[in-house]
């Protein structure tokens, strides 16, 4: 009777999900197989390194996570400082440069998306490369210090702002772009007073949110000898000075978190 | 129509203070960065010279292949296991099916700090913990795709529509039910999607994960920079070029068959 019930109370499966139930249990299937050919051929330490490693360590770890290293905190504010001017001046370059380079991937205002695809193609490129790669490359071109960092910031930012701002472009309203023109308005007042005012809200909004990415960023540049408290803080790790490490990661989260509080009351005003 | 005189003269004001806000606040960063605006002038020749320079060394195609194979299988289990343990919190940080308030807030907040510390980072300090190799890289992308995914999730879980919801609350089923019978049929493709997005951020990830020892094809950036082998180097950084592009094309296409 109970089982009866329970099976009424599922209403049947419709013909469609039916059939794709196999491709479904197929795709699991391989998602596993494949997670176990990895685990099976990954490099992985052997379980007594491991549990020597985690004895060792997550004792001393855990303690010191509630007994931060207080003396460290001057430094770990100058450094964080550091890390959050980077990423003011990495997010500004990255809109700036991101802004012509928006227009040229609009498929509205190029006319078309066979003009936009170079822009868009651009972007894409940008993107791929990984901002700590970036940095590395800036490091050995330019020598190591907080500009290698906020190069690589700056640069990187172009591919995510140009393809969101682009995005915006492609969705602005024709209409006041149509009235301009009908009073005889040029190209150039079509874009100062339909296009610009239309899309800047969003843009800064946007470049505000990449401001919060770009602050976590800026503080692992420093791994690779970027600036920012990336520097002393694998120093730290490396000599396993865990009160110090924990102090310094506290500062890390507290600031982000606030950022990200203040930096998303500002956008909800923005938009 | 336009605006009042004294609105007109506040929102002018107002906009004055914004613009000598960052302007101020851009100031003082370059000087305390010691960053000039020239330096985006010679950053940038020191960046073409360099790769103009570099000449591609394709015998490191030998070494690379075998920690880049590493890299997709670090980005891989991270996202597996991270996706893996992403299902229950996702529930437990939206409000529409969340057990009660302070569970809610407590998940909440417990995913906020966790996706306030960089992948890096958490590779960096599991280094040492858990031996070099992968998997620090692992348990990195682990952690960071679990927190990441549970809060892009749960989102979508909260827009999800409510009718169905309350129709099997209706019939007295209980939470567990809801969540399988009324939210999953309704975020399936959206969930799919994210995952593989969060799989593009991890390979992404992985590939410089090796930086602090923790497994794939970063270690050899530290080994090329050290040895000053800049043909190396190059075809390292095409090889990430390359993979990631890969990655990132299968990945948007998968997505844009799903949605």
């Amino acid at each position: 009777m109970a089982t009866r019930e329970r099976l009424a109370a599922v209403p049947p499966l419709p013909p469609h999900a039916r059939r794709s139930l196999v491709t479904q249990y197929l795709i699991v299937a391989g998602i596993l197989g494949l997670t176990i050919l990895c685990l099976l051929t990954l490099n992985l330490p052997s379980w007594e390194r491991v549990s020597r490693g985690l004895a060792n360590n997550v004792v001393r770890v855990l303690q010191s996570f509630v007994n931060p290293h207080l003396e460290t905190a001057p430094l770990a504010m100058s450094a964080m400082a550091e890390t959050f001017f980077m990423a003011v001046i990495g997010t500004t370059i990255g809109a700036i440069l991101a802004f012509p380079v928006s227009f040229l991937a609009a498929a509205n205002l190029m006319g078309g998306t066979l003009p936009s695809a170079p822009g868009k193609t651009l972007l894409v490129a940008i993107r791929t490369f990984p901002e700590i790669v970036l940095a590395v490359i800036f490091v050995v071109a330019a020598g190591p210090g907080p500009t290698a960092g906020i190069m690589a910031m700056g640069i990187h930012s172009i591919g995510f702002l140009g393809k969101i701002f682009a995005d915006v472009i492609e969705s602005i309203d024709p209409g006041p772009s149509e009235a301009i023109r009908a009073t005889g308005g040029t190209p150039l007042h079509v874009f100062f007073y339909s296009v610009v005012p239309q899309v800047l809200p969003e843009f800064a909004s946007t470049a505000l949110y990449r401001f919060e990415i770009n602050l976590r960023a800026a503080t692992v540049l420093g791994l690779v000898g970027a600036g920012g408290i990336g520097l002393p803080l694998i120093q730290r790790i490396q000599f396993r000075r865990w009160e110090q490490v924990s102090m310094i990661l506290i500062v890390i989260v507290v600031v982000i978190i606030v950022v990200d509080a203040v930096s998303a009351r500002i956008r909800r005003r923005l938009v | 129509m336009a605006l009042p005189e004294a609105n007109r003269t506040a929102q002018r004001f107002r906009m004055l203070a914004t613009v000598a806000i960052f302007v101020a606040l851009l100031w003082v960063s370059a000087w305390q960065t010691e960053f000039a605006f020239e330096d985006l002038w010679t950053g940038a020749n020191d960046f073409f010279a360099f790769f103009l320079n570099l000449a591609p060394d394709w015998r490191a195609l030998d070494e690379i292949w075998a920690p880049l194979v590493e890299t997709l299988q670090i980005a891989y289990l991270g996202t597996v296991f991270g996706t893996l343990l992403a299902a229950p919190l996702i529930f437990l940080a939206s409000f529409n099916t969340a057990p009660n308030a302070p569970v809610m807030w407590t998940a909440r907040g417990i995913l906020t700090l966790i996706r306030s510390i960089p992948d890096l980072l958490y590779a960096a300090i599991l280094a040492p913990i858990l031996a070099i190799g992968p998997l620090p890289g692992v348990v990195a992308l682990t952690i960071f795709t679990m927190a990441v995914l549970a809060k892009l999730a749960s989102e979508t879980v909260e827009a999800v529509d409510p009718g169905p919801l309350e129709a099997l609350r209706a019939t007295g089923a209980g939470r567990n039910r809801v969540i399988v019978y009324a939210v999953l049929p309704q975020i399936g493709a959206t969930m799919t999607s994210y995952v593989l997005y969060v799989f593009e951020i991890n390979v992404r990830a992985s590939t410089v994960l090796g930086f602090v020892g923790a497994g794939g094809v970063g270690q050899l950036l530290n080994v090329y920079m050290s040895r000053f082998d800049y043909g190396g180097l190059a075809v390292l950084i095409i090889v990430i070029f390359a993979v990631v592009l890969l990655i990132d094309a299968a990945s948007v296409y998968l997505r844009s068959r799903l949605l």
